[in-house]
C-alpha cells in the first residue's frame, strides 16, 4: 500500500486512527502490528510469510544474543549476532540481487536461472532496520525486546515499512513500550503530513511528467538543453517524491504518537558533496557509518586505508539503491568525489565564494543523477554526451522552449520549495496570521492531493475513437 | 500553538478524512461515465484466491478511484489548477487557440506505415476495379497554427507524400489541399477529433475527379444545425471543462436514402438492421457524432434514388460517415467496410455485389496506428 491513494487516506488511515484511539493503551501495539501487516501484504499477500520469518528470526536472535550475554558468553553472541547478519543478508541478495548476478553472470557464458521474483516492498528498507538490532543488544546500545508483538510492530511500523526513514531499534525502543499521545504531536503529525503528500502529489508526480518525456525520448532526437531540464526535473522529481514520503512517514508517526528523525534537509542548499550527503537521506548514510564505515575502522586509520573503506561503503550504498549496476557507478562516482573533497577539494571550494559552492554541488548532483535514472548503460552514455555538447539533436529544439515554459511554474515552485524559504517566511508570521492561514493550506493541499489522485485512473475509453 | 487549536487542527484533518469516508460509502457506486464514455469499476468479488493473488486489492484501488465521490468535479479541478500552472496539454491532447482541443500527433511507427501502405498496394492489385486513396489530415496539421508555440508535432504531409508515392495503382487524392485552403473555416470540431460536414464536404470535392463526378455546390443545400451542444471524444480525453460546445449540422436532405446495416445476432445468424443517414437519437447523449449513420458497423450499404449511378465500396474508418450524406447523389450503393470488425474476402464481395469502383480512405491519426488493415487484401 501507498500512502498518495485514495483508499490508504480515506478508508484505511481513518479506520486506523479510530480504532487505535478507542483501543486500550496496552492493546495498541497488537492492533498496529495487524493494521502494518494488511499494509505490508496489500500488494503481495505471500510476502506476509516472508515478513513474519525475519520479524521471528531477528526476534528470537536478539533474545540469544541477550541470554549469551548474560552468561558471558562473547563467542555465542557473536556467532548469534553473524547468524542474524548472514540470513538477513542472505534473504535480501536472494529478493533483491539474484536476478542481477544470474544475468551478469549468464551474459559471460555462465548458466543461471533467472527467477524474476517481485521484490518485497520495502525488503531493503525493513532489513537494515531490523539486522541491527541483534547487534545494539550484542553492543549494549539497546535492551532485549522480550515481547514479540513489540518487536513485530517496530519491525513493520507502516509509516516507516516501505521507504524509510532508517530507524534503529535503539532509536524507538522506549516509544515502543511507552510513548505519550497529545493534541499537539497529532496536529503538528497532521501538517508534516499535508505537506508530505503535496510534496508527493502535486510536485514529484508532475514534475515528473518532464522526466518521463525526455527519458522516453531517443538518442538521436536528445539535445542538450533537452537533455539538462530533464535531469533537473528529475533531481526535483527524486527529492520531493522521498522526501514528501520521509515527511508522511513522520507525520503519521505523530499521529501515532512516535517521533521519527528527519530523513532530509534541504539537500540543495548544500555546498559541497559531502555537505550534500549530510542532508539527503540522513538515515541511511547514518547507518552505513555506524554499521559498515566505523567499524572498518572509519577515518582512525591511515589515508589509503580510510579511502578504501570509503570505496566500500558507497559502492555499498550505491547497490543499495537498485539491482542494476548504474547504482554501483553512480555509488563509486560519489565514493571518488567524497575522497577528493576530504583530501584537498574541500579546503579549496571553502576559500571560493558560495556562489561557486553551490554551483559546484549541484553540477556534480545533476550528472549523479543522470548515472541514476537511466540504468541502460548505453543510452546513459548517449544522455551524458548529450548533457555535455555532443548531442545528436543539436543544442536546441523547439519542443525544449515548449516543455520549458510548459513546466516553468512547476519548476519555480520546485526550486524554491528546496530552499528552506518558506519555512523561514513562515516561522516570522505573526501567530495570529499562522492561525487563519494554517487550516487554509492544509485543507486547500489536501483538496489538490485528493483532485491528482481522483485523476490518476481517468482514462477515458474511446472506442468510437477510430 | 494552544493545545485548543491543536485539536482544532486534529478535528479539521480527521474530519476531511472520515468525511469522504463516510460520503464514499453512503453514495451509490455509478455503473458506467459519460463524461469518460467507458463504464466505471465495480466493488470487487471477495474470495480466499482474488486475496492470495492480489487480484482483490488491485481492483479495489481502482473500485475506490472510479467510485470516489463527485469525480468528475475533481477531474475538472485537476485540469484547471494544471492549466492554471501554465501547462499546455493535458492527457495527450493540446489546449489551442482559438478555444480548441487537438490530440497530439507524435511520430508513428516507421515499420508500421510501410506496412499498412503494403497492404493497401496489395488490395489494389488484387481487385480489378479502379481503386482512389487518401488520407485525411486532421487538426495537428491543418490546424498546426493553434497549437502552442513549440509544440512537438510530427509531420502529417510526409506521410501524405509517403502514402501517395507508395500505392502508384490507386488515383491519390488530395485532400491536404482543399482542406488546407479553406483552414480558417469550421471545418474540424474543437472538441472532437473528427472533421465536421463542411469539412467533409470540402474532402469531398477534392475526391470528385478520382471519384468522376461534378461536386454539387455548396450553397444548393440549406445547412441544418442538429446540436449546439457537443462535446467530443477530444473533450473527453483533455479532461478539460472550460471549452465550449461544438455544433453540429448537416446539409444534404436524407430523402429517399436507405441505411442497411449487416451484422449476426449472438446465435451467429447474419441479421440486417435498417439504419439511417441520420439518427437523431444520438443528439441526446454524449456520442453526438454518431448520428451520422448511427456510428460504428461492420458493414453498412446505403441505397439511393439514383438507380441509374455507380455502386461504390469505401475501405473506412469514421470520418467517412459524415462525408457519405455528399457523396448519395452520385452513386447508386455506397458500401461502407469497417476492417476492425469486417474479416470477410474483399474481392469476393466486390464481384458479388457488382462495386464499379472503391475508396480508401483514413484519417492519417487511425491510418498509420491502425492493425487491422492486414485484412484489405484477402
Amino acid at each position: 500500500m501507498v500512502f498518495s491513494s485514495l483508499y490508504f487516506l480515506f478508508l484505511y488511515l481513518p479506520i486506523v486512527l479510530l480504532v487505535y484511539y478507542i483501543t486500550p493503551l496496552k492493546w495498541r501495539n497488537l492492533w498496529l502490528l495487524v493494521v502494518n501487516l494488511i499494509f505490508y501484504g496489500w500488494g503481495e499477500p505471500k510476502y506476509i510469510v516472508l515478513m513474519l520469518f525475519t520479524i521471528v528470526l531477528d526476534y528470537f536472535m536478539g533474545l540469544v544474543v541477550a541470554r549469551c550475554k548474560e552468561q558471558d558468553n562473547d563467542k555465542g553472541a557473536r556467532i548469534a549476532v553473524a547468524v542474524a547478519l548472514v540470513l538477513n543478508l542472505a534473504i535480501l541478495f536472494f529478493f533483491k540481487y539474484w536476478d542481477l548476478v544470474a544475468r551478469t553472470l549468464q551474459y559471460v557464458g555462465i548458466g543461471m536461472p533467472v527467477l524474476n521474483l517481485t521484490l518485497p516492498i520495502g525488503i531493503s528498507f525493513y532489513t537494515f532496520q531490523t539486522m541491527t538490532y541483534p547487534v545494539d543488544v550484542y553492543r549494549g546500545d539497546a535492551q532485549v525486546q522480550k515481547n514479540i508483538v513489540n518487536f513485530g510492530t517496530f519491525v513493520t511500523l507502516f509509516p516507516q515499512l516501505i521507504a524509510g526513514p532508517i530507524i534503529k531499534y535503539k532509536e524507538l525502543a522506549d516509544q515502543m513500550t511507552y510513548r505519550t499521545h497529545s493534541p499537539e504531536q497529532f496536529a503538528s503529525g497532521v501538517q508534516v503530513f499535508t505537506v508530505g503528500l503535496a510534496k508527493k502529489v502535486l510536485l514529484a508526480n508532475n514534475i515528473g511528467k518532464l522526466w518521463d518525456v525526455y527519458l522516453a525520448l531517443p538518442a538521436d532526437q536528445l539535445t542538450t538543453a533537452g537533455a539538462w531540464l530533464g535531469v533537473a526535473a528529475f533531481s526535483l522529481q527524486l527529492y520531493f517524491d522521498f522526501s514528501g514520503y520521509s515527511d508522511m512517514a513522520v507525520g503519521l508517526g505523530r499521529m501515532l504518537g512516535f517521533e521519527f528523525l528527519r530523513n532530509f534537509n534541504y539537500p540543495y542548499i548544500s555546498k559541497s558533496v559531502t555537505e550534500f550527503w549530510r542532508r539527503w537521506h540522513i538515515s541511511l548514510g547514518s547507518w552505513f557509518r555506524e554499521y559498515l564505515y566505523i567499524p572498518m575502522g572509519g577515518n582512525r586509520v591511515s589515508k589509503p586505508r580510510m579511502f578504501f573503506n570509503l570505496f566500500v561503503v558507497w559502492a555499498a550504498t550505491g547497490i543499495w539503491h537498485g539491482a542494476s549496476w548504474n547504482f554501483l557507478v553512480w555509488g563509486l562516482y560519489f565514493a571518488v568525489l567524497i575522497i577528493l573533497e576530504k583530501a584537498f577539494l574541500g579546503r579549496v571550494l571553502e576559500k571560493l565564494p558560495a556562489a561557486v559552492q553551490h554551483i559546484y554541488t549541484l553540477f556534480l548532483v545533476l550528472v549523479s543523477w543522470a548515472i541514476f535514472a537511466v540504468e541502460d548503460f548505453g543510452h546513459l552514455g548517449s544522455y551524458l554526451a548529450a548533457m555535455f555538447g555532443s548531442a545528436q539533436g543539436g543544442l536546441y529544439s523547439d519542443s525544449v522552449g515548449y516543455y520549458f515554459t510548459s513546466f516553468l511554474p512547476m519548476l519555480i515552485i520546485g526550486c524554491v520549495a528546496s530552499t528552506p524559504l518558506a519555512a523561514k517566511l513562515w516561522a516570522k508570521l505573526p501567530v495570529k496570521a499562522v492561525k487563519i492561514v494554517l487550516p487554509v493550506v492544509l485543507l486547500a493541499g489536501l483538496l489538490f492531493s485528493t483532485a491528482y489522485l481522483v485523476d490518476a485512473t481517468y482514462n477515458p475509453f474511446l472506442y468510437f475513437r477510430f | 500553538m494552544s493545545k485548543k487549536y491543536c485539536i482544532f487542527i486534529t478535528t479539521l484533518f480527521c474530519a476531511f478524512i472520515g468525511l469522504f469516508l463516510v460520503a464514499n460509502a453512503a453514495a451509490p457506486d455509478r455503473e458506467f461515465s459519460e463524461m469518460e464514455n467507458r463504464n466505471l469499476e465495480q466493488m470487487p468479488a471477495l474470495s480466499a484466491k482474488s486475496l492470495l493473488s492480489g487480484e482483490f486489492m488491485k481492483n479495489f484501488e481502482t473500485y475506490t478511484t472510479d467510485q470516489f465521490v463527485g469525480r468528475d468535479a475533481w477531474i475538472g479541478l485537476k485540469s484547471s489548477t494544471e492549466r492554471v500552472l501554465g501547462k499546455q496539454e493535458n492527457n495527450n491532447v493540446y489546449f489551442c487557440d482559438e478555444d480548441t482541443l487537438i490530440t497530439r500527433f507524435d511520430q508513428p511507427d516507421a515499420a508500421k506505415v510501410s506496412e499498412n501502405l503494403n497492404y493497401v498496394n496489395t488490395f489494389v492489385e488484387n481487385v480489378d476495379i479502379p481503386v482512389t486513396f487518401s488520407l485525411i489530415p486532421t487538426q495537428a496539421c491543418i490546424w498546426a497554427d493553434r497549437l502552442p508555440a513549440g509544440a512537438p508535432n510530427a509531420s502529417q504531409t510526409d506521410l501524405l507524400d509517403q502514402a501517395k508515392a507508395t500505392v502508384p495503382g490507386a488515383t491519390w487524392a488530395d485532400l491536404y489541399s482543399s482542406l488546407w485552403e479553406h483552414k480558417d473555416e469550421d471545418i474540424f470540431y474543437r472538441t472532437d477529433h473528427h472533421w465536421t460536414s463542411l469539412g467533409a464536404y470540402y474532402g469531398y470535392t477534392a475526391l470528385a475527379e478520382a471519384l468522376g463526378y461534378t461536386p454539387v455546390p455548396l450553397d444548393t443545400y440549406t445547412e441544418t444545425v442538429r446540436s449546439t451542444e457537443f462535446y467530443g471524444t477530444v473533450f473527453s480525453s483533455s479532461g478539460v471543462r472550460w471549452v465550449s460546445p461544438d455544433t453540429i449540422t448537416t446539409y444534404v436532405p436524407d430523402t429517399g436514402i436507405t441505411v442497411t446495416s449487416y451484422t449476426y445476432d449472438s446465435a451467429g445468424n447474419p441479421v440486417e438492421v435498417p439504419r439511417s443517414l441520420y439518427d437523431t437519437s444520438f443528439l441526446s447523449v454524449k456520442d453526438k457524432y454518431s448520428m451520422f449513420l448511427g456510428g460504428n458497423q461492420s458493414l453498412g450499404v446505403v441505397k439511393t434514388p439514383n438507380a441509374d449511378k455507380p455502386k461504390l465500396l469505401i475501405l473506412r474508418d469514421s470520418y467517412a460517415d459524415s462525408l457519405v450524406p455528399f457523396l448519395t447523389p452520385h452513386f447508386s450503393e455506397i458500401h461502407l467496410i469497417d476492417l476492425r470488425y469486417y474479416k470477410l474476402s474483399l474481392s469476393d464481395y466486390i464481384q458479388q455485389n457488382g462495386i464499379d469502383q472503391a475508396l480508401v480512405l483514413y484519417s492519417v491519426p487511425n491510418f498509420v496506428t491502425d492493425s487491422n488493415l492486414f485484412w484489405i487484401t484477402r
